[in-house]
């Protein structure tokens, strides 16, 4: 790439000496011919008319190409005109001393046509500039302004410099221990400024927060010029050039460049950073919501039944004559079905924070729905009391496809739900629906029921309706029939049953698989 | 010591637990002997010879997996593993181990009392009698014939040979692995499980008066299956 760069280098300087010599090779034509057409003609041009004619030349060197070649056409048209046609002609003698006027004129006319025309070009020229750096500092804006990671914001910024100034770029940002370190960009970048020499002067660059290096103040011959990245109020890195590929060094609009980009990549850095800050804050406020929530539940969750085991074990231990066996047994039905609470407590939790950190593996086994609702309401029996539980199926039910124990666990939980918010004698049916491509099992109550709007908060973790609050829970159970659910690809609805009550459906999607297929071999 | 007590070997680190065990146990006229470690478990079953062994899987030092592989070595003294509800996968290898059977800790003591004797009653039986007799459940082993309270139920050779399996194990487990090798054959995979789930399907709406509540043929979720008659 080097050798290339350079060939491409040598081009350039041998094409520029060719459009230096053109303007003058191009009026030395132009006059030649003027001179051999009127000179053809002879004098039967006016000269006043011959000498105007030779200004054209002038003028148009002066507004085509530069001063020189103006000068020069102005010089060759005033020889020429002498020569050929001022009398004596073929002689540079001058008879009319009036003819040295116009030699003035054209002078005097290419020099103001030249400087005017130079600047006006100048001034287009520079416009240009301003709009290219305009357009590459509006297309670069435009790039990092979607991105929300610095490390691709700083690549970008990386590749975008070294393309605008064709050299090695190297950015340097501070650690968590404020220590400068190189960013370690894509892997063309990676050539300079590994040294240690880049390093201090990329510090000195970062602790003044101004530039340092070529042309600056500050070490002005060294062969690197290093900007800070700074915002308005802190330094959030620094951006080192090498320079020692650039020959004539930078020139100014090159310097304001990146100085605009070094502003430019600043601010976005500082976007970013205070994106993640918010996002950092807002996550630990949330979690600072839910531990305060989880602490909230589970230690009322906990203590309910612990205190009920501890006191009817204490009370059994101490005053063991004065109990009734009815009383006994009572007490120590108590002691079950607290132990029985904190075990389902424990496993709620247990399942949450299996299935937080992410399930290693899903296991998938074919189930039935009806084998799973059959374990669920085993698990019922005790919990169930007088509520009727009636289960429908169609004749063929297909087989589900996923982990057997985490799908008990979700019908244990909406199950017992239904059991925990309904009165007692109710009834709670279970209905199986067969889709051509899903299979939904509903689950309906005559419980409480919740407002419409309500269905959609429950399924987060630790919510729990205000209608609800008498009965105890720590809203974790549907949150994981939830996450179970949707490991599995299907979904978990709640609505409200008609007169009262709650419909819950689990809608799990069919696999390729019927039974037919299995039945016939 | 009463000679004609079935002696019972508790392998658990855990004191409650044994201490649970003993008083619970000894109170249905088991003697209890105890072992707190994996090594002290197999030395004891050596020298003491029990009639059954309680082993908890989640010992420290040796494993309780390790104890049983070394017990089933020698012994095929009847071993009833304790293990944490949600490691279905340590169940199946226990089981496929030589475990005769499992109990999820928290376990309610009823649970625990009706798989030691059904282990032990396996460990007694010799099995050689033609006609099975479980409760109101009549297998004909020679004549391949099923009655069930009296009645004789038609039921396929798929279906036979299933219930057969899950009765000659009858209050036991069944794996789902050992379900599909005694019935289907040593090909199947383990993945090919929905053929046991479509067949028991069949069996219950045969012999389940609500398949959808099942009495007598229980899932152990994520394990297998259970014949449950006689301690109803």
């Amino acid at each position: 790439m080097n050798s290339g760069l350079r060939g491409a280098h040598d081009m350039s300087t041998i094409k520029q000496a060719g459009m230096k010599a053109m303007p003058y090779g191009s009026v030395t034509i132009l006059i030649g011919i003027m001179t051999a057409i009127f000179y053809s003609i002879g004098l039967s041009l006016d000269l006043v008319n011959i000498a105007l004619l030779f200004l054209v030349p002038v003028l148009l060197s002066s507004v085509l190409w530069n001063m020189g070649s103006a000068v020069y056409a102005a010089a060759l048209g005033s020889l020429c005109f002498d020569f050929f046609f001022v009398s004596p002609v073929l002689s540079f003698a001058v008879e009319d001393l009036r003819y040295l006027i116009s030699f003035g004129v054209y002078l005097a006319v290419a020099i103001l046509t030249a400087s005017l025309s130079a600047r006006l070009k100048r001034q287009l020229q520079y416009s240009k500039q301003k709009e290219a750096h305009t357009a590459a500092l509006y297309e670069l804006s435009r790039q990092i302004s979607d991105m929300t990671d610095v490390p691709s914001l700083l690549k970008n910024i990386l590749s975008h410099v070294s393309r605008v100034s064709g050299t090695d770029i190297a950015i340097y940002l501070p650690d968590h221990k404020n220590q400068l370190a190189l960013f370690q960009g894509s892997d063309s970048q990676e050539k300079w400024g590994h040294g240690e020499a880049e390093k201090a002067m990329a510090k000195l660059a970062f602790d003044y927060g101004e530039a340092v290096g070529y042309g600056s103040r500050t070490l002005r011959e060294a062969p690197g010029y290093y900007l800070p990245l700074r915002t308005e109020s802190r330094v959030l890195g620094v951006l080192g050039v090498h320079l020692e590929k650039l020959k004539r060094g930078l020139t100014m609009e090159q310097q304001n460049m990146l100085e605009a980009i070094c502003g430019l990549a600043a601010s976005a850095i500082d976007r970013v950073k205070l994106a993640d800050e918010a996002r950092i804050a807002q996550l630990s406020a949330e979690s600072e919501r839910l531990r305060a929530a989880i602490l909230d539940s589970v230690s009322h969750e906990l203590r309910t039944p612990l205190a009920a085991i501890i006191g009817s074990a204490t009370g059994l231990m101490e005053n063991d004559p004065i109990f009734t066996p009815e009383d006994r047994s009572e007490l120590l039905l108590t002691i079950r079905e607290g132990a029985l609470r904190m075990n389902r407590l424990v496993m709620n939790l247990l399942n949450m924070a299996k299935l937080e950190s992410g399930m290693p593996h899903l296991r998938k086994n074919w189930c039935d729905a009806e084998d799973l609702i059959g374990v669920a309401l085993a698990q019922m029996k005790d919990f169930q009391q007088h509520r009727v539980i009636q289960v429908q199926l169609p004749d063929h039910t297909p087989l589900l496809v996923g982990d057997e124990t985490l799908l008990e666990q979700v019908f244990v939980n909406v199950i017992s739900n239904a059991i925990k918010y309904s009165p007692d004698h109710s009834e709670i049916r279970i209905h199986v629906h067969v889709h051509p491509s899903s299979l939904d099992i509903v689950v309906a109550d005559q419980g409480i029921g919740l407002d419409n709007e309500e269905y959609e908060r429950i399924f987060e973790k630790f919510y729990r309706s205000q209608a609800t609050k008498h009965v105890t829970g720590t809203g974790l159970g549907l949150a994981i029939c939830k996450s179970i659910m949707e490991l599995h690809g299907g979904s978990i609805k709640g609505s409200r049953n008609s007169p009262r009550g709650t419909i819950m459906t689990l809608s799990f999607p069919l696999q390729s698989y019927s039974n037919q297929n299995i039945l016939n071999s | 010591m009463n000679a004609m007590q079935t002696s019972i070997l508790i392998i658990d680190d855990e004191p409650q637990i044994r201490k649970l065990l003993k008083v619970t146990l000894q109170a249905h006229q088991y003697a209890i002997h105890e072992a707190s470690t994996g090594e002290e478990g197999v030395q004891q079953a050596s020298s003491l010879c029990p009639d059954l062994v309680i082993l908890d899987l989640g010992l420290p030092g040796i494993s309780g997996m390790e104890v049983l592989s070394l017990l089933r070595n020698w012994s095929n003294v009847p071993i009833i593993v304790l293990t944490a509800k949600d490691r279905e996968d340590d169940k199946i290898m226990a089981l496929d181990n030589g475990a005769d059977d499992y109990v999820t800790k928290p376990f309610a003591m009823g649970e625990l009392l009706a798989r030691i004797r059904a282990a032990l009653r396996h460990a007694g039986s010799s099995q050689h009698d033609p006609i099975l007799r479980i409760g109101g459940l009549t297998i004909d082993l020679v004549q391949r014939s099923v009655e069930w309270h009296g009645e004789r139920i038609k039921l396929t050779p798929t279906e036979y040979d299933l219930l057969r399996v899950l009765a000659i194990s009858e209050g036991k487990v069944v794996t789902q692995r050992q379900l599909l090798q005694q019935v289907w054959g040593e090909q199947h995979q383990s993945t090919d499980n929905h053929y046991i789930r479509v067949y028991i399907g069949h069996l219950r709406k045969k012999l389940e008066e609500d398949s959808a509540q099942p009495r007598w043929i229980i899932t152990e979720p994520g394990v297998g299956y259970r014949l449950r008659i006689r301690d109803e």
